[in-house]
C-alpha cells in the first residue's frame, strides 16, 4: 500500500506539473491532477466522489462570498474611503497614530472574510496610495499591503486554515480568538512599522485630491452601524444562544450587508454588486472546491493517509525546526489544501505529544498566509503587484522586501507552538 | 482563438458538469432513500416511531423506529442506542442483531438501530467514504448503508457561528449541533438533532428506562478507545463489567472510564443527569476512522486491516493495538454484543427488582465463529409483517 | 422556532440559487476558456444543493 500511495502521490504531482506547464489555470492543474490520481488508483471515474468532494467547504464558500459581498457594499457606499480619508486628515501629523490605524483598516475585510485577496482588493489601492503619499518605496508599499494581507486573513473570527483543519480533526472552533489577534495584529504592526516607519510627512494637500471623495452625507455613524449589526448578531447569539434562531456566518453577513444598504448615502445597486462580488471571487471559490475534490481522491487512494503519516511520525524537534518552511511552501503550492492536509496530522501528533492544539494551530494558522506570495500560486502576492500596478521585480524586489518581517513572523509562531502548552491561559 | 471555439468547450463543458450531476446526484439520491430490511426476532413485541414520544419529529428523517421487546414478565428496561454515529457500522450492526434475535425472559429491551437517521443518509465530503457496505449472510449478500457522524445538512441547514449546547451554554463546534452525541439532553425547539435528544430523553421518562446504551466506534488515533464511559451513577457496573470482560472473554481488554462532569452533551453525562436511568456508552476500536489510514474503501471498514494505521501503532501514536489480523467487523460487533449482555446481567444482579433477562443473542466468541451476517436473517423467507424497513 | 429555522433554511436556498444563477450567466459571458471550464465544476455542488440532492 506504501508503493500504491506513493505512486498515487507522483501521479498527482507530475500531472499537476505538467498542466501548469501547458499554462492550465491552478484550479485546473488541481482538478486534473486529481482526475489523474483517481484512474491511477484504478476506480475509473469516480464520479460520486468527486462530485462529494466538491462539497467538502461549500458552507465555508458561502461565508467567503457573504462577507465579500458586504465589504464590497461598504466600499461602494463610500465607507472605506470615507474612514481613510478622515483616518489623514486627521492625523497626517503623526506618524505613528497614522501608520496604527492603516493597520488596523487593513485588518478588517481579511479578518471578516479570511482571505488576504479580498484585504487587497478592497483596501489594496487606497492604502498603497496613501502610502506612497507618506514617503514609503513602492516596493516597500507593495511588501505591506501582502504582508498586512497575509495576516488579515489569519486574524479572527475568520480563519480558513484554522476552522479547515479543526473541523478535519473534530475539534471545535473555539477559543482561537485570543492567539490569532495577538498573533496577527502585532504581525500586522511590526510589518507596518518595519517597512514603512522611515518617510516623509503626508503631502495632505495631493493625498486628499487622488483619494476618491466619499458621498457628502457620509459619517461615522454610517459606517459603524454595518459592523455593529454584524457583532451583535454574533453577541446575541452567544449571550441568548438558546432565544435566538440559528442565523449562520452567510446570514449575519448578509443582513449587515442590508444594514449598509439602509443607510447608505446613495442608492446602491445589490444586485449589481452581488453578481460582481460573486464572479470575483470565482477563482478563490473555485480553488475551494477543486481543493475538497482533490482531497477525497487523496484520502480514495490512501496518499492522504501516506502524507499524514509521513508527517506524525517525524520527530518533534525536526518539525518544529522545519514547520517555518513547510507550512508556507504548502501553502503556495496547494493554497487552502494545505490546511486539512497537513494540518489535521499535525494536531492529532501536537495533541498527543502534550501540546496545547488550539494554541499550537492558531501559529501555525499564521504561518500559511504567509506563504500565499510563493509559485506556483502565489494568490495574494500576484493580486498585490497587479493591485497596486508595481513595476519592480516581484521576487528581486518584492518578495525580497518582504522576508525580514516574514522571517520575524514565523519565528515567533515557531516559539508560539513550542511553547503552546506554557501559553495555553491565552484560548479564550 | 476564435468565438466559435470558446462556445464549443463551454457547450461541451457544461453538458459533462450537466452528467457528473446527473451520475452523482442518482448516487445521492438512492443512498439517502435506501431502505435496509430487518427481520424483527418474535422477541419484539411492538415497533413503535420515535415521534411517538414528541410529535414534532413526525415527517423527518429522524422519525426513527423504536423497537420494543417485552417479555411481558415483571422486571427492569434496558435502552440500547445504535447509530448515533452513523459512520460506525459496529454500532447499528449491533443494535440490529439484537432486533433480529433477541428473546426477552424478564424485564423489557428498547433498541434503536438509527438514532440519528438523518445522519445515515449522506455521505462525508472530503473523506471517500463508502456509500453502502455489504456483509454475506446464510443467505446471500446483505447491503447495508454507510453514513457520516453528523445529520445531512440537507435536514439541518445552516450551522450556527458556533454551537451552545443546551442547557449547559458549553462552546461546541459549529457543526456538532448535528451531532447526536453533543446535543444531548435535547432542545424541544432547537435542530433537528436536538430536538431529536429531547425526545429520546422523553423516550426514557415515558418507559422508565433504567440501564441506558449509547454504541461507538472510534479512530485507534483517539484516547477514548476500547472502554466503557459511564456516568457516575453506572460505575460500579462498568467496572465490573470491563473486569469479566477482560478477564474471562476479549482477547484485546476493555477498560472503564469516567464520564467527565464538565463535559457536556454527551449522553454518558446528560442522559445520567436527565433522567433516571444510568448511563453507559461503549466504544469499540475502527480503524476505518483514522486518519494516517490508507486506501478508504469497505474492505478498510470491514476488515479493519491498514498497514498506515499499523505502521502508526509503531511509532506509539495510537491508543490500542493492532497487527495483522486488523480489527474484522466481527470482532468489533462481537465486543458490543457481550459488553451489551454482561451489562445488563450486572445490571440485573445490582438490582434485583429490575432485572433483565435476554435470550438467543450471541457473544463475543459466537459472532466471530460465526460471523456478524449468520445472525441476520433472510427478509424474503420471513413473513411481511416480521419484516420492517429502515 | 421550528418554523424561523425552516424559513432560515429557504434563504440559504435562495442564496445558492443566485450563486447558480451568476454562474451560468458568467459561463455565456467569459471569454476565456479556461474560466468557463471552472465555473461548470462549481456550479455543480450549488446545483445539486439547490434541488436539495446532496
Ligand atoms: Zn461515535
Amino acid at each position: 500500500m506504501f508503493i500504491h500511495a506513493g505512486m498515487i502521490l507522483v501521479v498527482m504531482a507530475v500531472t499537476f506539473a505538467v498542466a501548469k506547464l501547458l499554462k492550465l489555470t491552478i484550479e485546473l492543474s488541481m482538478f486534473v491532477a486529481a482526475i489523474a490520481g483517481a484512474l491511477a488508483h484504478g476506480a475509473g471515474i469516480p464520479v460520486r466522489h468527486i462530485v462529494d468532494g466538491a462539497f467538502t467547504y461549500y458552507d465555508v464558500c458561502l461565508i467567503f462570498i457573504t462577507a465579500t459581498f458586504f465589504m464590497n457594499l461598504l466600499k461602494e457606499a463610500g465607507g472605506v474611503t470615507y474612514i481613510i480619508r478622515g483616518i489623514i486628515t486627521t492625523f497626517h501629523r503623526q506618524r505613528f497614530v497614522c501608520l496604527l490605524l492603516l493597520t488596523l483598516v487593513l485588518l478588517i475585510p481579511g479578518a471578516l472574510t479570511g482571505s488576504g485577496a479580498v484585504t487587497v482588493l478592497i483596501m489594496g489601492t487606497m492604502v498603497g496610495n496613501v502610502l506612497t503619499y507618506m514617503g514609503i518605496s513602492e516596493t516597500r508599499t507593495a511588501a505591506i499591503i501582502f504582508l498586512c494581507a497575509a495576516m488579515s486573513a489569519a486574524a479572527p473570527p475568520i480563519n480558513l486554515w484554522a476552522m479547515m483543519a479543526a473541523a478535519g480533526s473534530n475539534m471545535p472552533y473555539v477559543g482561537f480568538m485570543q492567539p490569532l489577534l495577538i498573533i496577527t495584529v502585532s504581525g500586522a504592526l511590526l510589518s507596518m512599522f518595519i517597512l514603512g516607519w522611515k518617510g516623509k510627512a503626508v503631502d495632505l494637500e495631493k493625498a486628499l485630491k487622488e483619494l476618491p471623495t466619499p458621498p457628502e452625507k457620509m459619517n461615522f455613524l454610517r459606517v459603524i452601524i454595518p459592523f455593529l449589526v454584524f457583532f451583535a448578531l454574533v453577541l446575541a447569539g452567544r449571550i441568548w444562544p438558546f432565544q435566538m434562531p440559528i442565523l449562520g456566518l452567510p446570514l449575519m453577513f448578509l443582513i449587515s450587508a442590508f444594514a449598509v444598504f439602509l443607510i447608505s448615502p446613495k442608492k446602491l445597486p445589490l444586485l449589481e454588486i452581488a453578481s460582481t462580488t460573486i464572479r470575483q471571487l470565482i477563482p478563490l471559490v473555485g480553488i475551494m472546491i477543486v481543493v475538497g475534490v482533490l482531497i477525497q481522491i487523496m484520502a480514495l487512494s490512501g496518499a492522504r493517509g501516506l502524507i499524514s503519516l509521513g508527517v506524525v511520525t517525524l520527530p518533534l524537534t525536526v518539525l518544529f525546526a522545519a514547520l517555518w518552511l513547510i507550512l508556507p511552501w504548502s501553502e503556495g503550492l496547494v493554497q487552502y489544501a494545505a490546511a486539512p492536509l497537513l494540518g489535521v496530522p499535525l494536531i492529532l501528533l501536537f495533541n498527543m505529544k502534550g501540546l496545547n492544539p488550539v494554541i499550537a494551530l492558531s501559529a501555525m494558522a499564521v504561518m500559511w498566509p504567509l506563504g500565499d506570495c510563493l509559485p506556483p500560486t502565489a494568490v495574494v502576492g500576484r493580486a498585490t503587484v497587479i493591485e497596486l500596478k508595481y513595476k519592480g521585480s516581484y521576487y528581486g524586489e518584492f518578495v525580497k522586501t518582504c522576508l525580514i518581517p516574514m522571517l520575524i513572523i514565523l519565528f515567533v509562531c515557531t516559539l508560539f507552538i513550542i511553547f503552546s502548552k506554557q501559553l495555553s491561559f491565552l484560548v479564550g | 482563438m476564435s468565438e466559435k471555439y470558446i462556445k464549443t468547450v463551454k457547450i461541451i463543458s457544461f453538458c459533462i458538469a450537466l452528467i457528473l450531476m446527473i451520475m452523482a446526484g442518482r448516487a445521492f439520491y438512492e443512498h439517502r432513500y435506501f431502505k435496509g430490511a430487518i427481520v424483527l426476532s418474535p422477541g419484539v413485541t411492538e415497533v413503535k416511531k420515535l415521534s411517538d414520544y414528541f410529535s414534532p419529529l413526525e415527517g423527518t428523517a429522524n422519525d426513527c423506529n423504536i423497537y420494543i421487546l417485552d417479555s411481558g414478565n415483571p422486571g427492569g428496561t434496558v435502552m440500547v442506542l445504535g447509530g448515533t454515529h452513523p459512520e460506525e457500522p459496529g454500532a447499528n450492526l449491533a443494535a440490529q442483531v439484537l432486533v433480529e434475535n433477541a428473546q426477552l425472559e424478564k424485564g423489557r429491551l428498547i433498541v434503536v438501530i438509527w438514532a440519528n437517521r438523518s445522519a445515515s443518509t449522506v455521505s462525508r465530503p472530503g473523506d471517500a467514504y463508502p456509500q453502502f457496505y455489504h456483509i454475506s449472510t446464510d443467505w446471500g449478500v446483505k447491503k447495508f448503508r454507510m453514513g457520516d457522524r453528523w445529520a445531512n445538512p440537507l435536514d439541518s441547514w445552516p450551522d450556527p457561528e458556533v454551537y451552545v449546547n443546551y442547557p449547559s451554554r458549553q462552546l461546541l463546534a459549529y457543526m456538532d449541533i448535528r451531532n447526536l452525541n453533543r446535543t444531548w439532553p435535547g432542545k424541544a425547539d432547537g435542530a433537528l438533532v436536538e430536538r431529536t435528544c429531547y425526545a429520546f430523553i422523553e423516550l426514557i421518562k415515558e418507559e422508565k428506562v433504567g440501564l441506558f446504551i449509547d454504541l461507538h466506534e472510534a479512530e485507534l488515533e483517539y484516547p477514548v478507545i476500547s472502554t466503557i464511559v459511564a456516568n457516575q451513577n453506572a460505575q460500579e457496573i462498568a467496572a465490573m463489567v470491563s473486569m469479566i470482560l477482560t478477564a474471562f472473554e476479549f482477547k484485546r481488554p476493555i477498560g472503564m472510564e469516567f464520564s467527565p462532569p464538565s463535559l457536556h452533551g454527551l449522553s454518558h453525562r446528560e442522559v445520567g443527569d436527565y433522567s433516571d436511568a444510568l448511563s453507559l456508552l461503549f466504544e469499540a476500536p475502527e480503524p476505518f476512522l483514522d486518519r494516517v489510514r490508507g486506501i478508504t474503501d469497505e474492505h478498510l471498514l470491514l476488515t479493519g486491516k491498514d498497514p498506515f494505521v499499523m505502521k502508526a501503532g509503531e511509532y506509539g501514536l495510537l491508543y490500542e493495538k493492532i497487527d495483522e489480523e486488523g480489527w474484522p467487523i466481527d470482532v468489533r460487533v462481537g465486543r458490543h454484543c457481550s459488553t451489551i449482555l454482561q451489562s445488563v446481567q450486572t445490571y440485573s444482579e445490582m438490582y434485583p427488582d429490575k432485572v433483565v433477562a435476554i435470550s438467543k443473542v450471541p457473544r463475543y466468541a459466537e459472532v466471530i465463529e460465526n460471523g456478524v451476517g449468520h445472525y441476520f436473517y433472510d427478509p424474503d423467507e420471513a413473513p411481511t409483517d416480521r419484516v420492517v424497513y429502515e | 422556532m421550528t418554523t424561523i429555522n425552516l424559513v432560515i433554511m429557504i434563504i440559504y436556498h435562495i442564496i445558492s440559487v443566485f450563486v447558480v444563477f451568476v454562474l451560468i450567466w458568467s459561463i455565456i459571458k467569459t471569454k476565456d476558456v479556461q474560466e468557463a471550464i471552472l465555473y461548470c465544476i462549481i456550479l455543480i455542488p450549488f446545483t445539486l444543493r439547490v434541488f436539495h440532492i446532496k
